[in-house]
């Protein structure tokens, strides 16, 4: 005790009895100084920002309401629908891992019961002909209930029991609806694998929606509606209390926050927008079967909001976006092949040409190019001709594939099996490698990773444009939660320990 | 037992009666009896682990106690969630700072409100004018219960993120958001731990503000006798769960056995 | 559900003693699996309070590394060498690919997030399962890989034949050799995991990273190696049940491991996640359990029964059976 008192006191680290010139507006002004966005898409990303959020809506559904002018039936179907189908999807699975940071991995069952339960009102499977503006929020009620019931298992609310939980409920609900198909009514209640057919169109006031046109704008209306409820709803003292039990549940729960309530709320919104959804697609695809709203549909969904931020409004539509039109220009009955091409080599150079500083990027992209030819050449000259002589997919009308058969190895079949797999674990041990050194080493190590990615590109992936998706979403979520957790608009958590 | 204002009739707001609590076999709580009158300010001292945190989460319902009846006002608290508990007034700040750190400071305070306000989703999503009244409301409680802290929590920084905020305006903004629930007694955890001496003085002329100007009774756990010295009308000392001494300051202070406490045994021999 | 019930009545009138025995039988071999996985989940889960959904994909790894360890050996039917080296090397490989995978993924995926909210291991787990399953479906174009149970199920066939025509008879029904090596051989890990944990050093320095990271490191412990170490010994374990799988059932396909991996945590949590115990017991009650569910009530039903299961726990005794009631921290 007694030498303490002959120590001098330290200075306390939060000494701020008087004003300190600067550091004031120096903090007041930390704002403005994280928001400055540099580089490349600088003014675009500042100008959004800055722009008023009802008007970035109104913007939005300028673009969203004219591309059925310009648009085929077809894409219209593929690429509009489809990205409001996801977006809407999105939003409401953010209520839910954004909102009340649960994560619901039974999301796509919700999901699927919409769809089913308006199958079973809106179809001779019965012969129950509910009137749409019945059905919806019929649908809409029935799943809520399911979400609701879901949440009240596990009592806790904690995320891990909550999501083995749901992700348990999505596999009973495909077995039951796939292969369990009980007999109610001496029909069997979901169709089996068969799902059930000719569902009634949409109708409102004798009107039905039967043109993708009518459709899109339908569900347009849809996602617009959901967008504003749930940009209102996050401003709300909802909101807010949704936004303190994600950052501290038990402070949350003292600060007179009921916490478990509002994680059911979550859920329940969470679900009967998604039965909303599901109700909608079966009415636009007239049938439903569970190959609809397997796991990898899961994984579709979380990647559009993962991607475009948790916890955001505009997130997951900008996610839809990306995501759903990467997706179909990845699709193997794309009629345009060469664009997945321009796609993937373009993303490869823009991950280089985002590198810092730009002499890196240099050395980098210089050295893959000179060390695919050189590998070639080497390849070529000592080995047989087997290792080169292979074609790339769709050789026919891939101009782009034409060039890069003269820069990656692509052996011929007989050689193909086992180097498609050795290149595919070469290329991963490469990535880790890549991510355990630093500075020099790292853009050493980028220049064969860079060009092993090419080589299993065109071996592997190309060839399989639907399991090369699904494995890019896996990176996706890995990727994004690793490097940039809020997504490409959220905004930036801080932890403090 | 003292009474600190003689003026007033002591109504006893805070009655806890026979509390015991224990985890494993360890008791933490043993057999406790705690009254904290109307409009009084009551200090908990104690060594390290001598269950007075373990006193606010019986409180405050994140634990329930095994045997015995906390009543506030009258009125049983004992199997209530801890939201409904700080709705029926009894709202507390946390030792270890537990702030919405990524929610910004006046949003700190509008969330602790969600007690007290009514609107529910369907006409947040509406906007219904409703609810817009209501949240400026919410927004002006707000600003109110930050102005009591003078210039520390004002002016830009009710839009900064809370994480950017001092330690010690952290402590402040703790306090607010515990007012803002509209507590009848409100329960401080060391409130000037890791505080400056400047600072611990603001604290402490805090505190008996909190009580005169605000209204609100309080239950405060202090390790800083100077502090406690300044602002109690009662000190109620534990040890290992049990109360060993209460009173006016001077009296528990100098008690015997708060001294072993703190001391050991060997310092009750020399003095 | 009349009908269903009376199935179910039917089904145990039918099956009788022997069926009863059957599928007991079955149901310890496959509940052995689960407890191997199992033990994975809540070793990992005890020691990150992580949700590991990738293990289930790291057990249908190690089955492919067996399978591929089989056909570098000229296959099932014309095995290179005697059957003992050959299943040792199986196991040997399958178990150290697994055990690297899984430090792989510690270290590159969950290691960057160890303070992030708790959200976001979550997420990436869930990527490296998608990522693991896919990226092995492209790999084996999807297809099953079968070692030909039937074929080897031959007197006559003398690589891996003894496995699957040696039949035994416990108390008068059969048992196979496989079936008996398939719980002996599980048996053997848990009690080897079990002396691990709580008679070196190792397993201490573990116990004490799991009870508290921070103060363990502050104790001098490399929690980074020990937590590494974890993985490794968590997915060694799921490597050797793949590989018991596919020479159990006698088939190895991508997507494998979802359903076990579900299924086993399930298994965890039945038994206490974070117990050792909890996890073996856990695995033994759902394989029994799915066992029975599919003879009795049919295999449609079984994934169903075990939700049913898990969901009763869930609301009736979600700490599990052997797990401790956790005190929350303030």
């Amino acid at each position: 005790m007694s030498d303490q008192s002959n120590t001098p006191a330290p200075e306390p680290p939060d000494a701020e009895a008087q004003t300190r010139i600067g550091v004031d507006s120096w903090v007041a002004e930390s704002d403005d100084r994280q928001a400055r966005k540099r580089g490349f898409f600088g003014p675009a990303a500042r100008g959004w920002d800055a722009s008023p959020d009802p008007v970035k809506l109104f913007l939005f559904i300028a673009v969203a309401g004219t591309i059925p002018f310009w648009m085929s039936e077809g894409d219209l179907f593929v690429y509009g629908l489809f990205t409001v189908l996801y977006a809407t999807l999105g939003l409401g699975l953010n209520v839910v891992v954004g909102f009340a940071g649960l994560l619901d991995l039974g999301y796509v069952a919700y999901f699927g019961i919409g769809a089913y339960g308006y199958a079973l009102v809106s179809s001779e499977h019965y012969g129950i002909h509910w009137p749409t503006l019945a059905s919806l929020p019929a649908v809409m009620v029935f799943t809520g209930l399911v979400g609701l019931l879901l949440g009240l298992t596990s009592r806790r609310l904690v995320g891990d029991y909550f999501a083995i939980v749901t992700l348990f409920f999505l596999q009973a609900f495909l077995v039951f609806t796939n292969t369990a198909n009980p007999d109610i009514a001496g029909v069997g209640l979901t169709g089996g694998s068969s799902g059930i057919g000719n569902l009634d169109p949409l109708k409102f006031f004798g009107y039905s929606l039967t043109s993708v046109k009518q459709q899109y704008y339908f569900f347009l209306i849809v996602l617009c509606l959901a967008t504003a409820g749930l940009y209102f709803a996050n401003r709300s003292r909802t909101g807010r209390a949704w936004r303190a039990l994600r950052e501290d549940p038990l402070a949350a729960e003292v600060m007179s926050i009921p916490v478990n309530r509002l994680k059911r709320l979550a859920i329940v919104m969470g679900a009967a927008l998604a039965g909303l959804c599901g109700a909608i697609f079966a009415a636009i695809q007239t049938a439903v079967t569970s190959s609809n709203f397997t796991l990898n549909v899961l994984i579709v969904i979380f990647a559009v909001v993962i991607l475009g931020g948790m916890g955001s409004i505009a997130g997951p539509i900008l996610g839809a976006i990306v995501i759903n039109v990467s997706l179909q220009f990845l699709q193997p009955q794309n009629d345009h092949p060469d664009i997945k091409r321009w796609l993937f080599y373009g993303a490869i150079i823009l991950f280089i040409a985002l590198m810092k500083p730009w002499y890196r990027a240099v050395v980098v992209l210089a050295g893959t190019v000179a060390f695919g030819f050189a590998v070639h050449a080497i390849v070529s000259a000592t080995a047989a001709a087997s290792w080169t002589s292979g074609t790339v997919a769709d050789a026919g009308s891939a101009s782009v594939a034409k060039v890069t058969a003269h820069w990656v190895v692509i052996p011929n079949q007989a050689l193909h099996g086992s180097f498609a797999t050795y290149a595919y674990i070469g290329l991963v041990v490469l990535v880790c490698v890549v991510r355990s050194v630093t500075g020099w080493w790292r853009t050493l190590a980028l220049v064969p990773t860079l060009y092993m990615t090419a080589v299993v590109w065109e071996n592997v992936l190309a060839p399989n444009p639907a399991v090369t998706a699904e494995i890019l979403f896996g990176v996706l979520l890995i990727v994004i939660m690793t490097a940039r957790p809020q997504g490409l608009i959220g905004t930036a958590r801080v932890e403090i320990v | 037992m003292a009474t600190p204002d003689p003026k007033r009739e002591p109504k006893p707001l805070l009655e806890l009666a026979g509390i015991s609590m224990s985890f494993g076999g360890l008791v933490v709580i043993d057999e406790l009896d705690l009254v904290v009158n109307e409009h009084e300010i009551v200090s908990v001292i104690g060594p390290n682990g001598a269950g007075k945190t373990t006193l606010f989460n019986l409180i405050t319902g994140i634990y329930s106690p095994d045997t015995g009846d906390i009543r506030l006002d009258g009125e049983s608290l004992v199997g209530l969630p801890p939201h409904k508990i700080t709705r029926r007034g009894a709202a507390r700040t946390f030792q270890t700072l537990r702030l919405f750190l990524n929610m910004t400071v006046i949003e700190n305070v509008m969330a602790s409100q969600y007690g007290q306000t009514k609107v529910g989703i369907a006409r947040a999503m509406l906007r219904t004018p409703g609810m817009r009244r209501e949240e400026r409301e919410i927004r002006g409680r707000a600003e109110e219960k930050l102005s009591f802290f003078g210039e520390r929590l004002m002016g830009y920084r009710w839009d900064q993120p809370a994480y950017s905020l001092s330690y010690a305006n952290r402590r402040r903004l703790e306090i607010a958001r515990a007012m803002a629930t509209e507590p009848r007694i409100l329960l401080l955890d060391e409130p000037a731990a890791g505080m400056n001496p400047t600072e611990t003085h603001e604290i402490t002329e805090l505190i008996g503000k909190l009580r005169d100007e605000a209204g609100h009774t309080i239950l405060v756990i202090e390790h800083d006798m100077h502090v406690v010295e300044g602002i109690s009308d009662r000190v109620v000392a534990l040890d290992h769960g049990v109360k060993i001494a209460e009173g006016i300051f001077e009296a528990v202070a100098t008690n015997p056995r708060v001294v072993e406490a703190y001391l050991g045994a060997s310092a009750t021999v020399t003095k | 559900m009349h009908p269903l019930l009376f199935s179910i009545i039917d089904n145990i009138r039918s099956l009788g003693w022997g069926g009863a025995f059957q599928l007991l039988r079955n149901g310890l071999v496959l509940g052995s699996l689960y407890a191997l996985i199992a033990l994975g989940y809540t070793m990992i889960y005890g020691i990150l309070k992580l949700l590991n959904f990738a293990h289930g994909d790291v057990y249908m790894v190690g089955a492919f590394l067996g399978y591929g360890i089989l056909t570098r050996l000229n296959g099932p039917l014309n095995l290179a060498i005697g059957i003992v080296p050959a299943i040792a090397l199986m196991f040997a490989v399958a178990m150290a690919g697994s055990g690297v995978l899984g430090v792989a993924i510690e270290r590159f995926a969950y290691r960057p997030l160890r303070n992030a909210p708790r959200i976001a291991p979550l997420i990436t787990a869930i990527g490296v399962s998608f990522f693991l399953e896919n990226s092995v479906q492209l790999l084996t174009n999807g297809f099953q890989y079968t070692y030909d149970p039937f074929e080897l199920g031959k007197t006559g066939n003398e690589e891996l034949g003894p496995l699957y025509h040696t039949v035994f008879s416990v108390a008068g029904n059969p048992v196979t050799a496989v079936q008996l090596f398939v719980v002996g051989t599980a048996v053997f890990l848990m009690v080897a995991l079990v002396l691990l944990v709580s008679r070196t050093k190792f397993g201490k320095s573990m116990r004490a990273t799991a009870y508290d990271r921070e103060a363990a490191s502050m104790m001098g412990i490399d929690t980074d190696r020990v937590i590494a170490l974890t993985f490794f010994i968590a997915s060694m374990l799921a490597g050797a049940a793949g590989v018991m799988f596919g020479l159990y059932l006698g088939v190895t396909y991508y997507f494998m491991g979802f359903l076990a991996g579900l299924k086993a945590f399930t298994a965890a949590v039945i038994g206490g996640i974070g117990s050792i115990p909890g996890a073996m017991l856990g695995g033994l009650i759902i394989g029994l359990v799915e066992s029975f569910a599919i003879g009795y009530v049919g295999g449609q039903w079984s994934d169903i029964v075990i939700f049913g299961l898990f969901i009763l726990f869930m609301l009736f005794r979600p700490r599990g059976l052997l797990g401790s009631r956790a005190i929350q921290k303030v």
